[in-house]
């Protein structure tokens, strides 16, 4: 029998809502055409941004969206994004195969996009990561002007000349990205100072209005020195961390797979959990109080391309085993919200572990965009402090590949089952749950310590097969169903198919 | 990430040369020997409405509506053209 035990009595943390960001970067079919298709498409569309697309992630209640890269950030130029289209020049992604962009979805643009992600209850925060590793500090500190200056100034001045009256809420910074790799090559102590200096200069300048600013982070060494330097200089310190169940060269296929890559791949996606205490025990010696946040602002699967698509486009078919590597992923964000505030699945549309395809006018939800649609009752929720007891399914073996996060020379062995639990405003316990097991399914008791429970209602994702994926030409083979559980006087048993994701409603 | 190199600039060559298409097209066809793929005039003619179209990038290797080699989707008998346009539907047979 696997347990699962809630204590209900015990939640104090809230989990941010912005563990549940989202990432779009131009690369590929992200930006443009995933996102953007422009005002003249023939695809419906707001503003330039396509109805489809824009409809289905308002349904995630997405609490913040980081633009413009990843690698893209730290070549990219924001004046050369503003202004009429006609007088916009054009830019070389030179990180993201050499193409040609013509500029058309800039400041105003992605702005406009967090706005339309938005609704009367919910704002949708953007997240900009600027330019350090081809940029200057008074590039930089112009573009925050340009976007929060109410008042009069030149670049408030050149924001209203340019269509747009009053400032844009902005609250996420980013200073760089991968400073120690496409973004500048740097090494730890020059990075430091960098951010020092950058950050002296970013202001927020609308009354009240407050800036999270967050600096390139990696792994030990570099993570040490950031924190010694520069701690009460920042907000969040971003890391990364891909699954990729092989190494750089040769990743493995989305969709072709044996069950011991399906094992491996579950296994690299949980050892996210060793990588955040990591990180966090180097942020706790400078940081005891906990108020740097960890930024895990590119997570998720990273796969060779789909067979016969161009391969810097970065674009993977989403099956039952990444909506696996989502949930187990989002539970251990949950568990560790005392230090995880803010992370970013990549990416939002078209590339790596997307939660939208498109193709054409046609566009699918993936299994990984249900699981975000399922857990978002999580979002500023109070965790509850749970434990699981379940079989080992992964023993502890030596890494193969990518290790996902430097300093592992280990996978940490993996319970069969996967879980984290939050009390939301209006009382209703949420209890999201997995079951990694390629085949077998597993009985779950869930005792709930501190709170009587009198209905449940769930909701589980599964599939026929450990590849099973939604397609163009079935869009909906893999979506939530419901799924029984019973109440009785020790707490709640459910029954999870092999390869679940669930999500109950306790009340 | 502990530093490793992610590969963005080998593996992001979005310009192919006809050889590598070449080579992925036949890997394709390799990996996936059930799918019916389109008799030789109709390859022909679809490849040629893919080399007129203004929406086929890299040197008329990709299709940016769908992110395909052109020379694979076009071999793929039951794939269409995946812009709203439709391009391929003029054709006969």
């Amino acid at each position: 029998m696997n347990r699962v035990v809630i204590n209900a009595d015990l939640g104090k943390q809230i989990i941010s809502r912005h563990i549940y960001g989202h990432f779009a970067e131009h690369l590929g079919r992200c930006v443009y055409e995933g996102l953007w298709v422009g005002k003249d498409s023939p695809i419906p569309n707001t503003r330039g941004f396509r109805n489809d697309v824009v409809d289905a992630l308002k349904n995630l209640n997405i609490p913040n969206l980081r633009w413009p890269g990843g690698c893209f950030a730290d070549t990219y130029h924001w004046m050369d994004g503003i202004g009429p289209y006609e007088k916009r020049p054009s830019m070389v992604n030179i990180h993201w195969g050499g193409t040609t962009e013509n500029n058309h979805c800039g400041t105003h643009e992605f702005l406009d996009l967090c706005e339309q992600l938005g609704s009367k209850n919910h704002r949708c925060e953007p997240y900009i990561a600027a330019n350090v590793g081809s940029g200057t500090v008074k590039e930089m500190a112009e573009w925050l002007e340009y976007i929060t200056m109410p008042g009069q100034s030149p670049m408030a001045n050149l924001r209203r000349r340019n269509g747009r009256q009053d400032p844009w809420p902005l609250t996420f910074w980013g200073v760089g990205n991968e400073n120690w790799g496409c973004g500048g090559n740097m090494r730890p102590q020059y990075y430091a100072d960098l951010y020092r200096q950058y950050q002296s200069y970013c202001r927020h300048f609308t009354p009240n209005g407050k800036l999270y600013k967050v600096a390139c982070g990696l792994t030990d060494e570099w993570n040490e020195i950031l924190m010694r330097d520069c701690a009460r200089f920042m907000d969040g310190l971003s890391v990364h961390y891909y699954t990729v169940p092989g190494d750089w060269h040769k990743k493995g296929s989305a969709t072709d797979f044996t069950t011991d890559e399906w094992k491996r791949t579950l296994q690299k996606a949980a050892n996210i959990e060793p990588f955040i205490k990591c990180t966090a025990a180097i942020m706790d010696r400078y940081d005891p109080e906990k108020r740097v946040g960890i930024v895990m602002d590119e997570w998720g699967t990273w796969f060779d391309v789909e067979p016969g698509t161009n391969p810097g486009f970065l674009y993977q078919q989403n099956t039952i085993r990444d909506a696996l590597v989502a949930g187990v992923s989002l539970n251990i964000f949950n568990n560790h919200a005392d230090r995880v505030q803010v992370a970013n699945i990549a990416q939002m549309v078209n590339v790596l572990q997307a939660v939208i395809l498109t193709e054409g006018g046609k566009m699918l939800l993936t299994p990984t965009y249900h699981v975000f649609e399922m857990y978002k009752v999580h979002q500023d929720a109070t965790l509850l402090p749970s434990s699981v007891d379940s079989a080992v399914y992964l023993p502890g073996s030596p890494l193969v590949g990518v290790a996902g996060a430097g300093g592992y020379n280990r996978m940490a062995e993996v319970r069969q089952i996967s879980a984290s639990a939050s009390r939301d405003s209006g009382g209703a316990i949420n209890v999201t749950v997995c079951n990694l097991h390629e085949d077998a399914s597993a009985e779950v008791e869930i005792e709930l310590r501190g709170a009587a429970v009198s209905t449940v209602k769930g909701r589980v994702l599964t599939a026929a097969a450990q590849n099973t994926m939604n397609t163009f030409e079935k869009p909906d083979v893999v979506k939530p169903q419901a799924i029984d559980a019973t109440v009785s006087k020790t707490g709640i048993t459910v029954n999870l198919p092999a390869r679940a994701v669930a999500a109950l409603e306790l009340r | 990430m502990n530093g490793e190199c992610k590969g963005c600039e080998r593996s992001a060559a979005l310009h192919l040369p006809e050889r590598e298409v070449q080579r992925l097209l036949a890997g394709y066809l390799a990996s996936h020997p059930g799918e019916r793929v389109a008799d030789d005039g109709t390859y022909a003619d679809r490849l040629a409405v893919c080399r007129a179209c203004p929406d086929v990038q890299f040197g008329g290797t990709t299709c940016r509506h769908c992110g395909c080699l052109v020379a694979v989707r076009a071999k793929l008998a039951d794939k269409a053209c995946p812009s709203t346009a439709s391009r391929w539907s003029l054709l006969v047979g």
